[in-house]
């Protein structure tokens, strides 16, 4: 596991590592006697990735007596958190941990919530204009740059000699699947000039498998793609083994499916994997001491995971903290 | 309105009597409308006519005018104050955008506003300045490129402003930069400027990063609102952004605030503020201090087989490394000295300051802190706040976006392009533009290996 930060914060800013925001026994103590109450929002509640970031930040806030008095689903809309928001600043939580999910329509919600002074810790996004300190406290995320980066070298070793690659992004103003867009043709470019790329982004989920297909028959010498996370990705390899291409795939997260396909050994053969019940844990850690007043870096970030089929059961306990899908352990021989 | 309807605007429009609606002396009182609404100072009918003291149908004329260039609209309704509720006018910001970027010693950022100077997106990551500065080009173009490519409503670049590291010779109120300052050693013989002027048809503005960075302070940061700021970045040089009357104060060459060469002495050796203090004595003092087992952290991390930054440094310090300790506090005392006497010059609201130093750790700033304190006039030192910058690199990126806005709209400089309804059609770049693309086509007939050049298609990508 690389344990190497690559990329830089939305403001340029050096990476902290996650162990720079660990608990002493008497900041769990101050934590337990204050008595704080927090709110959770994110972009959605479906999912492991969501499932694990919750379970690993709700363990931690129970250990600091720290009450989660309510976790908001907000369906990937940015006029819906908005209105979260502006209804959370009337219930003033102590803090909100809350993942932005869009950039310019939302910034100004989340201004509202720090001048009504609660708390706020970030989740893989900044809106851009919010400065930390002054909007928000800490912004907490997977190295998603490093995340493209290893995407792409996982890839790499499977694509020909001047193969074409197709790279499906989110066409949402995001920072975390903008970096890992940037990162993943930046690597190509620098460590496989003679890879061509061809760059599609999708608004919806729905929109990725429709845009993959167009994309192939625009461009037949795709031989490979990579997809911003595991979800979209899924459906696209699925729409794509209909066109009976052989092509082979690279996304970030390691979802059952994705798991199952690399254990097959197509169409996926790289993963960069985020650490979400990790980020969970370091995200409530990075409220608590927020709460008390601590001097707590501007971005804390997590290394990825890079997964391939040799390590894929491994990986999977690492990230999602229970064993690996049957499918998978057949797929290894690992069990009958 | 069709993007060529500003072009012709003013050629179509006609009054009455055939004869032109406004003429080129319309330009002085359109430069001070438009700059009136872009600095909100007037946002309705009345507020323009009071403040520019015009007449009622100069103002209606001008602002149809500008709205017919697509420069200022005017719809929402605003605050009534007795009688029907004014329409509020505005400028358009998103009308052009601007490309930003940073070029810093270990990192490059990347952004686009509009011309307001609102950060709309921002990208930085680590890059190494010392590369053939094709290479950064090339990149810089790749980044300026997928920006564009994300903007929802496509929306033309009206300018390029960069942030570099080194100082940038003043060329006068609003004028773009048609050369390449000798800025970096690895710039020598590459046209950036030219390069990046030919690929995206815009102009290119610069500045250096300590003056990018207190516009933005200024703008978007602990400044904002403020008349007076003095602004210390600290890294490998230590300069100084001055900002007076609330305005940055460049100096007769551009040079102003170049603390780093002054003279100081410490422990019997004297030497520059750069070399006494700057990050490059952090990184030598702390690897010392390792070497020699005085600093049992950075001594166990040299073990481990981790190299010894100046970050290094910073973080031991803050985790109470004595040795560590000692060396950032000489570090601040010293440049404490250095803005203790700026600052009794100047009398400045506030100090600001900013790098990575000092945002890893407190002990350089409490260096700084006490030292001003305690050279300073009690009257000085009265109200002054001394506080860490909370924009990180985006306050370069912010600034440089500023200082596109301020020359894009420079009277100077917008008179000669406003009646066309953009800059990129003022004669002098347009003038400037067949130029650098005249000398690109000769270079590549004289030579038989064509040049590298950002305005090819990247290599291996294609944006379809």
């Amino acid at each position: 596991m690389t344990l190497t930060i690559s990329g830089l914060g939305p403001h340029g800013e050096r990476a902290a590592p996650p162990e720079r925001v660990s608990l002493l026994p008497e900041d769990i103590a101050a934590a337990k006697a204050a008595g704080k109450r927090v709110a959770v929002v994110l972009h959605t509640l479906n999912g492991d990735w969501t499932r694990l970031q919750i379970s690993g930040m709700l363990g931690i806030f129970g250990d600091c007596g720290v009450v989660v008095t309510e976790v908001v689903d907000c369906g990937f809309s940015a006029e819906r958190q908005v209105a979260e928001l502006d209804r959370l600043i009337a219930a003033k939580p102590d803090a909100i941990v809350a993942l932005p999910v869009a950039n310019e329509q939302v910034a100004a919600a989340f201004r509202r919530v720090s001048a009504a002074g609660i708390r706020l810790v970030l989740l893989e996004n900044v809106p851009t204009g919010l400065l930390p300190g002054s909007h928000y406290t800490s912004l907490v995320s997977s190295d998603n740059f490093g995340l493209g980066g290893m995407a792409a070298a996982g890839l790499a070793p499977h694509l020909a000699q001047g193969a074409a690659v197709g790279v499906l992004g989110f066409a949402a103003d995001f920072f975390a699947t903008n970096e890992r867009e940037i990162a993943f043709t930046n690597w190509m470019q620098a460590n496989r000039p003679d890879v061509r790329t061809h760059v599609r982004r999708f608004g919806t989920m729905d929109e990725a498998a429709d845009l993959a297909e167009r994309m192939i028959a625009d461009h037949p010498g795709i031989s490979g793609v990579f997809v911003v996370w595991d979800t979209p990705a899924a459906a696209v390899s699925i729409r794509l083994a209909a066109t009976g291409r052989a092509i082979v795939m690279a996304t970030v997260d390691l979802g059952e499916d994705v798991a199952i396909s690399l254990a097959a050994g197509r169409p996926f053969v790289a993963v960069a994997a985020q650490q979400p019940f990790r980020q969970g844990v370091v995200a409530a850690r990075t409220t608590i001491l927020a709460l008390l007043g601590r001097t707590i870096p501007a971005w804390i970030a997590l290394p990825g995971v890079p997964v391939a089929r040799d390590n894929v059961a491994d990986s999977f306990q690492i990230i999602w903290r229970k064993p690996a899908p049957r499918e998978v352990l057949r797929l290894l021989g690992l069990t009958p | 309105m069709s993007p060529h309807a500003a072009e012709t605007a003013e050629s179509t429009r006609t009054r009455g009597k055939g004869r032109p609606r406004t003429s080129e002396t319309a330009a002085p009182s359109l430069i001070e409308i438009l700059n009136l609404i872009r600095s909100e100072r007037a946002t309705t009918r009345q507020a323009l006519e009071r403040e520019s003291e015009l007449g009622r149908a100069v103002v209606a004329d001008r602002l149809q005018l500008l709205a017919d260039l697509g420069l200022v609209e005017e719809s929402e309704l605003g605050l009534a104050t007795g009688g029907r509720a004014p329409r509020l006018v505005r400028f358009s910001a998103r009308r052009g955008l601007v490309l930003v970027a940073t070029l810093d010693q270990t990192a490059i950022g990347m952004g686009v506003s509009d011309l307001s100077g609102n950060l709309l997106t921002e990208h930085h990551e680590a890059a190494d300045l010392t590369a053939p500065a094709a290479q950064l080009a090339n990149r810089l173009a790749t980044l300026f490129r997928w920006c564009l490519e994300r903007q929802t409503i496509p929306t033309a670049p009206w300018g390029i402003s960069l942030s570099v590291p080194g100082t940038v010779p003043s060329i006068g109120d609003g004028a773009f930069m048609t050369d390449t300052p000798p800025v970096l050693p690895a710039w020598e013989d590459f046209p950036l400027v030219e390069t990046l002027t030919r690929a995206f048809g815009v102009p290119v503005w610069m500045r250096s990063s300590v003056e990018t960075m207190t516009m933005g302070e200024l703008h978007a940061g602990a400044g904002l609102g403020l008349r007076s700021m003095l602004f210390i970045k600290v890294g490998r040089r230590i300069g100084a952004g001055i900002v007076c009357d609330g305005q940055l104060y460049r100096g007769a060459q551009g040079a102003a605030g170049l603390i780093g060469a002054l003279p100081v002495q410490s422990d019997g050796l004297s030497g520059t503020l750069d070399a006494m203090a700057g990050s490059d004595m952090i990184q030598r003092e702390g690897r010392a201090a390792a070497d020699s087992g005085r600093s049992p952290v950075l001594a166990d991390l040299l073990r481990r087989g981790g190299e010894i930054t100046p970050i290094e440094v910073s973080q031991a310090a803050q985790i109470g490394d004595p040795a560590a300790v000692a060396i950032l506090s000489t570090s601040g005392h010293l440049i404490g000295q250095v803005v203790a006497t700026l600052a009794n010059a100047l009398n400045p609201d506030i100090i600001v300051l900013s790098g990575t130093l000092v945002q890893t750790n407190d002990i350089l700033l409490a260096g700084i802190r006490e030292a001003v304190y305690g050279a300073s006039h009690p009257l000085v030192t009265r109200d002054l706040r001394i506080i860490r910058s909370q924009m990180g690199s985006s306050a370069g990126l912010v600034g440089a976006a500023r200082v596109a806005s301020e020359a894009i709209f420079a009277p100077a400089f917008l008179k000669d392009w406003i009646l066309q309804g953009k800059p990129t059609l003022h004669p002098d770049f347009a003038a400037f533009r067949a130029r650098t693309d005249n000398a690109a086509l000769r270079a590549s007939a004289d030579s038989a290996e064509v040049p590298p050049s950002v305005a090819a298609p990247p290599s291996a990508q294609e944006r379809s």
